[in-house]
């Protein structure tokens, strides 16, 4: 499988790590609702289709990129770099 | 002061070794500059860092991925988003935390953490490809460019400094095992170790 | 000459004889032959024998599909089972044995197996060695009882012992196109995306490029076919655009259009040159792919069909046109299609006499009918072969065949042959393409099955895509080769093709009934009644089906019998072929040696990571241990020592005096920036805002579930410039930790992280004298309590090299940690050494190291392990109040603050006897009865401080079972004793030593 780093170009797989669910929401640093917080930790959706998930590009750029991957297919639709995105929307506490 | 210390020990052993007979097909050495620093920007400054290391390196560098720079004196070349490496003399990290202030970016000394080992040679490309999934070819990878990699453990930032010559830069402690790799990798087509 | 060598014609060269031994017996070939065709030239036709019956068998194809001749190459003491004699090229020395065989592949007694019948039919392992329901054989027992026996009777080759001395490479290539098969259309298709300037792979896996050009006997371009495909080969070599790939098998289509291919590099040398190895793996990244991988022959199922001397029409022809070899003097043809009329032709002119062409259909082409001519015999039609006899074949004997009943009748004709070419038709060689995705397409009227839509980028040509002659070959390879670059076909006129007008399509005629053993799989040893009998168990799913009777899953992957099978299955459900459904074909489409796999990893396991203090301590006796990829030394032994008296020694040497360890592998971090000390007061549980410049600060890290992560100091060298240390171990893991926080919870964040682990060296100097040591040395700055308090930094030079030193203490000694660039790290150590010298400096290893810390109740990975809270290892003073952290939120759950968690304590072994690390704390038990476990000792040593054996511990409760009695149980080191609970602080709690 290859991903296509926007900073590096395609790369093979085991030059990226996985690094989870990018649908999660961190709760607010001082907040003290445990449900959130488990939900962010540990309860993850396992959808069929379109999944967006965190690679960083550990052994190139080390990047953390938002990757929209179809786990039926492993057809990759659509990479960017997680930072640019994120910051654009304050992070994800 | 006490001179640098190569990390290749006994690993480096200078003069011809494998290959068919009829000439190294590649030339190896150890190029590690007196000076390697480490730049990088904050988000959406990569171009003024940029400029400032042309300032000081006298390199004329772009914030394009993977865009590097090379002179007689100086290389620099940018190996993520908003980082460059870059090479220089020994009044390199002086002058590049002078130029570079906090509002544009950070500056970090890796004069003694990484290794430059270059190889050159008109079987270069062949025995780099045995070692990295990058296409090293010159028109997918110009003269300056970069790539940021890895053979297996072993992180590599690599920079085409010639038509037929790469530089590697390595992790200093990886250094002698990468380099026992490549003189391994270039047995087939015989190499030159050279100081 | 040779028996059965043709005066003329061939590709081999003639003029060079190379001698190899087969069975130990010596013979000669031709450069250009591969093992198979020499010994059938020099009249051998006895090849090996089967798996399960272990019947004689001869050779059967003549390249990828072989199914029964596999021997074993002896090389350089190494045995290599399994290599197909029709791949194996000859060259001088080269030695080859025949596989199950015993004691002798003329006689073989396990021959007997084939008068057991039913018992090794379909699924015999499965039902025959279930065993008795009860008793003491009962189920898996009775199975491991009979395994012995079976494994020695079935099976191929036997692997060797000897370790492979030969090389294995990795290649990485990248291209626009990757042809892959260089008959007629992957040559055309390499050419037109050549010509376009494209970067061009041409992969073959024969060592000679030109596919069936090299044994079609037909003209191209006016020029004989092989002439023709060797004068393209030259063509394309001159290109720099374009590499041509001999002996190279792809073998494996992945996603993105990744290929694998094996290539033979030195197989085919006598002696191979230094540095080459003998094969290479070849990982491609094509754009785009054109499969021109031709069509594979597939036999007709009858009674006796696997007897040596019965082969594929394409092989026998090709034996005769490429290598210049008779498969027989006597031969007949059985065919149910034209194409084998061209053998028959083809082996005639070669000089054989062809005593009989049997056809299952009743009418022929016009073309066929004059092949026949030419070969000199009328065709006997509608008939078919119902058996075979002779050890080596000597008679065949053939029946009036109804082909759309599939009925015999009539006398049974014998006819005396020493050599019967069988064709059933052809199947296109779609492993790649089905492997790159998609269902493949049952065509009826070829009766065989068609790539599927390409759902990857590749494009097909040739006869993979049903092209019934070299000129539509032609014509779709060079299409094919310029769609791949979205070029306009090349101008020039397309090569003419000569080539007879030959009836493409099969009758669909796959089995002949009659009496006998029938094999579909020869490799497996499956007959067509297995798959009956398989059938009628229930087995209906094809995949089921193939596991059941084994069909196609031997080392030739059925590359002749999955047709037939399909066939006989689908009549055996009463369906039509296409609803019995298609097997997905999957990599490897040929065996690939495991040395390529592991390629230069072979000798290269791990790299060494290396401190650049390394050489000394090896010089120093320094006994070395891996720690993740670094080497350290575990103890620096003197002479006669054992390690436990050179860890006391070296641990002892600190406490008294002073001692020097390297901990260069300490993970270092600059964190960077104007927000990196509010980055670190999140990611650590303590506040480290507050930190003065010049000063260090211990400091821990939990992960988001409030587990303990890593712990270590952090030094602030300025307003917006930290320096991070972590454990040897987490150094990448909380380098991970960090980015990851930083790209996406606090992106708003300014702050830099840099692996600078290499751009230091460090060394610790510990002891009472440790500061002697260092103002011994040391220039450009005091070391005094005011000029260096603990927990300090200051900046000075040893012998001119710049240092930062740290005072802080991991052995509870008044201790330094000393810095300098990595490049200057053995100068400073050894001034350091030196330095020493009067103080009688000690280095010392990891065991030393682990002494002194477990002495102080230091926590490291052992015991932040994954699983342990900040309480739970009484850090919880460390845990601010003041602020949120990375952890803060989720470690008070209820079962994390639970009083009863494993907790760390201090355990004293009180019968004087080492503990073991992992050994189990229990409260009573003996030496058989382990007891039930309070928890685990995570580390241990001999105390030199304490004279005693002395460990740490996780045990349920914690301090509140200090002063009370356990046992530690150690079954598999056969070890019980008593221990005492105690506070891990064994050693000087006050912590009066490190501020003295
Ligand atoms: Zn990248």
């Amino acid at each position: 499988m290859l991903i296509s780093c926007p900073y590096c170009g395609p790369r093979d797989l085991s030059e990226f790590s996985y690094q989870g669910d990018a649908s999660r929401m961190r709760p607010d640093a001082a907040s003290t609702d445990i449900k959130a917080w488990h939900d962010y930790v540990y309860n993850r959706p396992n959808p069929a289709g379109p999944h967006r998930e965190y690679w960083q590009h550990t052994a190139g750029c080390r990047a953390h990129l938002i990757v929209t991957r179809d786990t039926l297919t492993h057809e990759i639709h659509e990479v960017t770099f997680a930072r640019a995105a994120l910051r654009a929307v304050g992070g994800r506490p | 002061m006490a001179e640098r210390l190569s990390p290749l020990g006994a690993a480096f052993r200078p003069g011809m070794h494998g290959g068919p007979g009829a000439g190294p097909g590649v030339r190896l050495s150890e190029v590690t500059p007196p000076s390697i620093m480490e730049a990088t920007a904050w988000p959406g400054r990569k171009g003024a860092l940029a400029e400032a290391i042309s300032a000081v390196t006298g390199l004329s560098l772009s914030a394009r991925p993977n865009a590097g720079a090379v002179s007689a004196e100086a290389s620099a070349f940018s190996i993520a988003p908003e980082r460059f490496l870059v090479c220089g003399g020994a009044e390199l990290p002086a002058r590049l935390a002078a130029a570079i202030t906090i509002e544009t970016g950070t500056v970090v000394d890796l004069s003694h953490g990484r290794t430059a080992l270059r190889i050159a040679g008109p079987r270069a490309e062949w025995v780099l490809s045995k070692l990295f999934a990058v296409d090293v070819a010159p028109a997918a990878f110009p003269v300056a460019e970069a790539r940021a990699t890895s053979h297996h453990e072993i992180f590599a930032q690599i920079q085409r400094t010639g038509p037929d010559q790469f530089d590697i830069f390595v992790f200093r402690s990886f250094a002698r095992a990468f380099w026992t790799m490549l003189c391994d990798a270039a047995e087939e087509v015989g190499y030159e170790a050279a100081g | 000459m040779s028996p059965r060598r043709a005066r003329s014609g061939g590709l081999i060269d003639r003029g060079r004889a190379i001698s190899f031994t087969f069975d130990g017996k010596a013979y000669t070939g031709h450069a250009g032959d591969t093992l198979a065709s020499a010994l059938l030239a020099n009249g051998v036709t006895l090849f090996g024998r089967s798996f399960k019956y272990h019947r004689p068998r001869g050779v059967y194809t003549a390249g990828v599909d072989e199914p029964n001749a596999l021997v074993t190459v002896l090389k350089d003491g190494v045995r290599e089972p399994n290599i197909p004699a029709t791949l194996l090229e000859i060259h001088d020395g080269l030695e080859a044995d025949s596989q199950n065989r015993f004691p002798s592949l003329d006689f073989d007694l396990n021959a007997v197996n084939q008068l057991g019948g039913p018992l090794f039919s379909a699924g015999f392992y499965y039902k025959t060695f279930m065993g008795p329901v009860m008793g003491p054989l009962k189920g898996t027992r009775f199975w491991m009882f009979c395994e012995h026996f079976i494994r020695r009777a079935a099976g191929l080759g036997r692997a060797g012992y000897e370790k492979d001395p030969a090389r294995y490479e990795r290649m990485n290539a990248f291209c626009d196109v990757l042809v892959i098969g260089s008959g007629p259309a992957g040559l055309m298709a390499a050419e037109a995306a050549a010509l376009a300037g494209k970067r061009v792979i041409l992969a073959e896996q024969e060592p000679r490029l030109g596919g069936t050009a090299n044994w079609s006997g037909e003209t191209i371009g006016g020029v004989s076919a092989a002439d023709w495909a060797e004068a393209m080969a030259e063509k394309l070599a001159a290109m720099d655009n374009v590499r041509l790939l001999a002996r190279t098998t792809v073998w494996g289509y992945y996603d993105g259009n990744n290929l694998a291919a094996l290539e033979r590099v030195a197989d085919h040398l006598a002696t191979a040159p230094r540095g080459l190895p003998r094969h290479r793996h070849w990982s491609i990244r094509a754009a785009k792919v054109v499969l021109a991988t031709g069509a594979l022959e597939r036999p007709i199922v009858f009674p006796g069909n696997d007897r040596p001397g019965v082969m594929l029409a394409g092989a026998a022809m090709r034996y005769a046109n490429e290598f210049g070899v008779l498969p027989g003097e006597r031969i007949a043809v059985f065919t149910n299609n034209d194409s084998a009329y061209r053998a028959a032709a083809a082996l005639r002119k070669a000089g054989a006499a062809i005593v009989a062409i049997i056809d299952v259909r009743q009418d022929i082409s016009a073309a066929a009918r004059k092949l026949a001519e030419e070969a000199g015999v009328a065709p006997l039609t509608g008939h078919a072969v119902v058996g075979t006899a002779g050890k080596r074949l000597a008679k065949i004997s053939a029946q009036r065949f109804d082909a759309a009943t599939g009925r015999l009748s009539g006398d049974v004709r014998p006819i005396e042959v020493d050599c019967l070419a069988v064709s059933g038709g052809w199947s296109p060689a779609i492993h790649l393409a089905s492997q790159a995705g998609g269902s493949p397409v049952w065509d009826e009227k070829l009766s065989a099955f068609l790539p599927p839509e390409p759902t990857q980028d590749w494009l097909g040509a040739g006869a993979l895509t049903g092209a019934a002659t070299t000129a539509e070959a032609l014509s779709a390879g060079r299409r094919a080769g310029s769609a791949a670059v979205g070029a306009e076909a090349p101008s020039s006129a397309l090569p003419e093709a000569a080539s007879p007008t030959l009836d493409p399509f099969p009758a669909p005629v796959f089995e002949i009934k009659a009496k006998g053993k029938a094999f579909v799989d020869l490799q497996h040893d499956v007959t067509a009644d297995d798959i009956r009998l398989a059938h009628r168990e229930g087995f209906v799913s094809v995949e089921h089906l193939k596991r059941y009777t084994t069909l196609g899953m031997a080392t030739d992957q059925g590359k002749t019998s999955n047709v037939p099978g399909l066939a006989i299955m689908a009549e055996a459900r009463g369906l039509p072929i296409d609803r019995v459904g298609a097997t997905r074909f999957r990599p490897p489409f040929a065996p690939v040696s495991i040395g390529s796999l592991a390629a230069e990893t072979h000798r290269h396991l791990k790299p060494d990571r290396l401190t650049p203090m390394h050489d000394w301590h090896v010089e120093r006796g320094g006994r070395m241990m891996p720690a993740g990829l670094w080497h350290r030394p575990m103890i620096y032994g003197e002479l006669g020592e054992t390690v436990e008296q050179a860890y006391i020694r070296e641990a002892a040497a600190v406490r008294r005096s002073v001692g020097i360890c390297d901990v260069s592998t300490l993970g270092k971090i600059a964190v960077k920036g104007p927000d990196a000390a509010e980055f670190l007061d999140r990611v650590y549980t303590n506040v480290f805002s507050t930190l003065p410049i010049g000063k260090a600060r211990y400091g821990l890290m939990l992960r988001e579930d409030g587990i303990v992560l890593d712990d270590g100091t952090t030094w602030r060298l300025g307003e917006h410039d930290f320096l991070m240390t972590t454990t040897t171990a987490n150094a990448g893991k909380v380098m991970q930790h960090l980015e990851y926080l930083l790209d996406i919870v606090w992106p708003e964040l300014r702050v830099h992280l840099t692996s600078v682990t290499d751009q230091w060296a460090g060394a610790s100097v510990a002891g009472p004298n440790a500061r002697k040591v260092l103002e011994a040395c040391i220039t450009g700055t005091g070391l005094d309590d005011a000029a260096l308090p603990f927990m300090g930094i200051v900046h000075g030079a040893i012998d001119d090299v710049p240092v930062m030193i740290c005072r802080l203490s991991f052995s509870g000694e008044l201790a330094y940690e000393v810095y300098c660039g990595a490049g200057h790290g053995l100068h400073v150590w050894e001034a350091l050494v030196e330095a020493g010298a009067p103080y009688g400096i000690v280095p010392y290893g990891l065991e030393a190291l682990g002494t002194l810390r477990i002495e102080k109740g230091h926590v490291t990975g052992a015991e932040m392990d994954g699983r342990t809270t900040a309480r739970d290892l009484y850090l919880d003073w460390m845990l601010s109040k003041k602020k949120p952290f990375v952890g803060s939120a989720l470690m008070d759950r209820e079962g994390l603050i639970d009083r009863n968690r494993i907790r760390l304590v201090g355990l004293i072994s009180l019968d004087g006897q080492p503990l073991g690390g992992g050994a189990h704390i229990v409260e009573k038990g003996s030496l058989d009865d382990l007891g039930a476990s309070i928890g685990h000792v995570t580390a241990f040593c001999y105390s030199p401080a304490l004279q005693k054996y002395i460990g740490l511990a996780l045990v349920k409760g914690g301090k509140a079972r200090h002063g009370t009695r356990a046992f530690v149980s150690d079954p598999l080191r056969r070890r019980f004793g008593p221990v005492e609970i105690v506070s891990h602080h064994f050693f000087d709690p006050e912590g009066r030593r490190m501020h003295g």
